[in-house]
């Protein structure tokens, strides 16, 4: 998908190494694993890696601009509850109860731009506050036992329903999301604007660049990514609780990196990120389907990121040798 | 040229063969799926439920949640679905969410239980009942009009006065005392909030205003511990608590002798009663209209409508409480 000049954003010979990892768990689950090698088995590995798959989408821009947004899987589960609190007490059709949690969203989001990229405050310290702050939200308008279900069959298609048959619904929510910031960060100007940010933030506001404009709008689609994966959420599950999302940012975060972007940014690509979510959603899916202790896929995600990145750094010396 | 050692990571997920067991080809499968792995409550179901499984040559799954994500009850169900199991027994932590991937499995043809904490009627085939409040009731007055000796006055401490759990099993208690023992009389009924620090004042109060009182029974559990602690500092040595606890929690006080025994449900025989049910619900011994189960050790095992009953729920003593760890 993206294209050829994207290359000296990212790292053609990393992600080559991703995919042989991808390719190389669904040769060993296929193996191991019962039934896993099947159109069933694709589709479910895709309904399951949605939401986190949304958030590491949305947090890829972010680090490669040198930030971090830790607050999406809080956000995630404060959209949530804002949704059921707005749908069964508020009384609001979900056709527009669902726009105004986006909206929540990017409001959310444009708190955390105004911090980072306005008053210039460390990202790291910004979405920690964020982070706690969204899920104390959450917590404290559901008094943290509230669970908001019976939501109607035409909303819970998002979350279980099937295109032709076969593709979850979700799933063109994760394409679509792809494209997207696909084409923002590799065909667009504020996309290779990011990375100079990345590389180098003084430097790239010394180029003349809208250093803060680009920030924030990077903030901001995160925000509404979070909230468009609380509704995926809530549509797979059934129900808003405001544990919802409770450590997805983290998982985001281990996906983006072992996608081979690099957390002081400058560096990092979205197809790069989507093996990297593809690489941990396939891990515990497999691990399942072999009956093998899912407490293994926390030490096989650990060792692949190392080895992940190890590889990279062997690729860097190489390519800088010969 | 060092390329091969990309390869690691592949070596790694290779040398994962060695991992698996050897399966019986032919067994049944059977996936059982607690709240929480690490909950030594369910730690103690499974062994009983690996009891069962290795009398009856079921091959059984244990897998579930080690954090509280409620997304991944769903993930495990789904996984098992794709793969392929028998049986699918679940402990339920959110009924609604887990209730959609049950029905999609008995779709496929997969037979659905539950245990100790139930799904929607339509999305499982039955359920295990570890405790019906009537039997609690009952027990618990059985063994207090037993201390008391027939007669004389006890309290209640409850959770709160609102609860319906305990406010089911307090009239249970009720139809009990006057059906059966005349001389005993209920002089207060005192709510703790699930609180142990509330239960302890509320216990000390009751003490001062009812001073006949012989018995304090506690039918909440973080109450048992909070009453033995109160009549453990008033000095009475004439009173004595019993209630619905957790061993763990009240141990220390059924050595002491304040608490007389704690009424529960013996967890590892809801695990063997949970593969058990699976296997005659696989193999057709057990099928919607059966009023009874044969449960090997527990012998013939009540089922009423869709619910298997675990039967007479168990009382921890000093004897056999130390046997228990949740």
């Amino acid at each position: 998908m993206p294209p050829e000049r994207a290359q000296p954003w990212g790292n053609s010979s990393h992600e080559a190494v991703l995919a042989l990892i991808v390719l190389g768990e669904v040769v060993v689950f296929s193996l191991l694993g019962t039934n896993f090698l099947s159109l069933g088995n694709a589709a479910e590995v895709l309904r399951a890696a949605t939401p986190v798959g949304l958030l590491a989408l949305a947090l890829t821009p972010v680090i490669v601009s040198g930030g971090i947004d830790l607050s999406v899987g809080s956000l995630l589960g404060f959209s949530a509850v804002v949704l059921g609190e707005l749908w069964r007490d508020g009384g609001v059709p979900l056709g527009t109860a669902v726009p105004l949690t986006l909206a929540l969203g990017a409001a959310a989001g444009a708190l955390n731009a105004l911090l980072v990229a306005r008053l210039r405050m460390p990202a790291l310290i910004v979405t920690l506050g964020t982070f706690s702050l969204f899920r104390g939200l959450a917590e404290g308008l559901t008094a943290g036992v509230e669970n908001y279900t019976g939501f109607p069959a035409g909303f819970l298609r998002l979350g279980q329903g099937y295109l032709l048959g076969a593709i979850p619904t979700q799933a063109l929510v994760l394409v679509a999301a792809a494209a997207l910031y696909g084409v923002l960060l590799h065909a667009s100007v504020a996309g290779r604007a990011l990375y100079a940010i990345g590389f180098s933030p003084e430097g790239a506001r010394h180029a003349g660049l809208p250093v803060g404009r680009r920030l924030a709008l990077v903030y901001v689609l995160s925000g509404v990514m979070a909230a468009l994966a609380g509704l995926v959420y809530v549509a797979y599950l059934g129900q808003a609780k405001a544990d919802a999302g409770t450590g997805y940012e983290l998982t985001a975060i281990t996906a983006v990196v072992l996608g081979g972007t690099s957390i002081f940014g400058g560096r990092g690509t979205i197809h790069g990120t989507l093996l990297g979510v593809a690489a941990l959603a396939v891990l515990h899916n497999g691990l399942r389907l072999a009956d093998l202790p899912t407490e293994m896929a926390g030490v096989l995600t650990g060792l692949l990121l190392v080895a992940a990145i190890l590889a990279r750094r062997w690729l860097a010396g190489e390519r800088t040798t010969t | 040229m060092k390329r091969p050692l990309a390869l690691v990571p592949l070596a790694a997920l290779l040398a994962l063969p060695a991992c698996r067991k050897d399966e019986a080809g032919s067994a049944l499968t059977l996936a059982m799926m607690p709240k929480n792995k690490g909950n030594p409550y369910f730690v103690s179901c499974r062994k009983g439920a690996e009891e069962a499984a290795r009398e009856l040559g079921v091959r059984l799954l244990w897998d579930g949640p080690t954090e509280t994500d409620p997304a991944k009850q769903n993930e495990v169900v789904e996984a098992w679905i794709t793969r392929g199991v028998d049986v699918l027994a679940v402990s339920v932590e959110n009924k609604e969410a887990i209730s959609t991937a049950l029905r999609r499995a008995r779709q496929k043809g997969i037979k659905v239980l539950t245990f100790d904490a139930d799904a929607e009627p339509d999305a499982r085939d039955f359920f295990v009942n570890q405790a019906t409040p009537q039997g609690i009731a009952h027990t618990l007055m059985d063994r207090a009009a037993g201390l008391m000796g027939g007669e004389g006055q006890f309290a209640i401490v409850t959770a709160s006065l609102t609860a319906a759990n305990q406010n089911e099993w307090i009239a249970h208690i009720k139809a009990r005392l006057g059906e059966k023992y005349p001389r005993i009389e209920l002089v207060d009924v005192r709510p703790s909030d699930d609180d142990r620090q509330r239960a302890f004042s509320e216990t000390q109060t009751l003490l001062k205003v009812h001073p006949k009182v012989k018995l304090v029974m506690a039918v909440a559990s973080p109450a048992v511990p909070g009453a033995a602690e109160a009549v453990k500092q008033s000095g009475r040595t004439d009173v004595r608590v019993i209630g619905l606890g957790l061993p763990n929690a009240c141990k220390p006080y059924i050595h002491d002798g304040v608490v007389e025994s704690i009424v529960l449900w013996n967890t590892m025989d809801l695990g063997y009663l949970t593969v058990r049910a699976g296997h005659a619900l696989a193999t057709g011994a057990l099928a919607a209209g059966a009023d009874g189960l044969d449960a090997g050790r527990l012998g013939r095992v009540e089922v009423r409508g869709d619910n298997v009953l675990l039967g007479t729920p168990f009382t921890f003593t000093r004897e056999n409480v130390d046997q228990f760890d949740f």
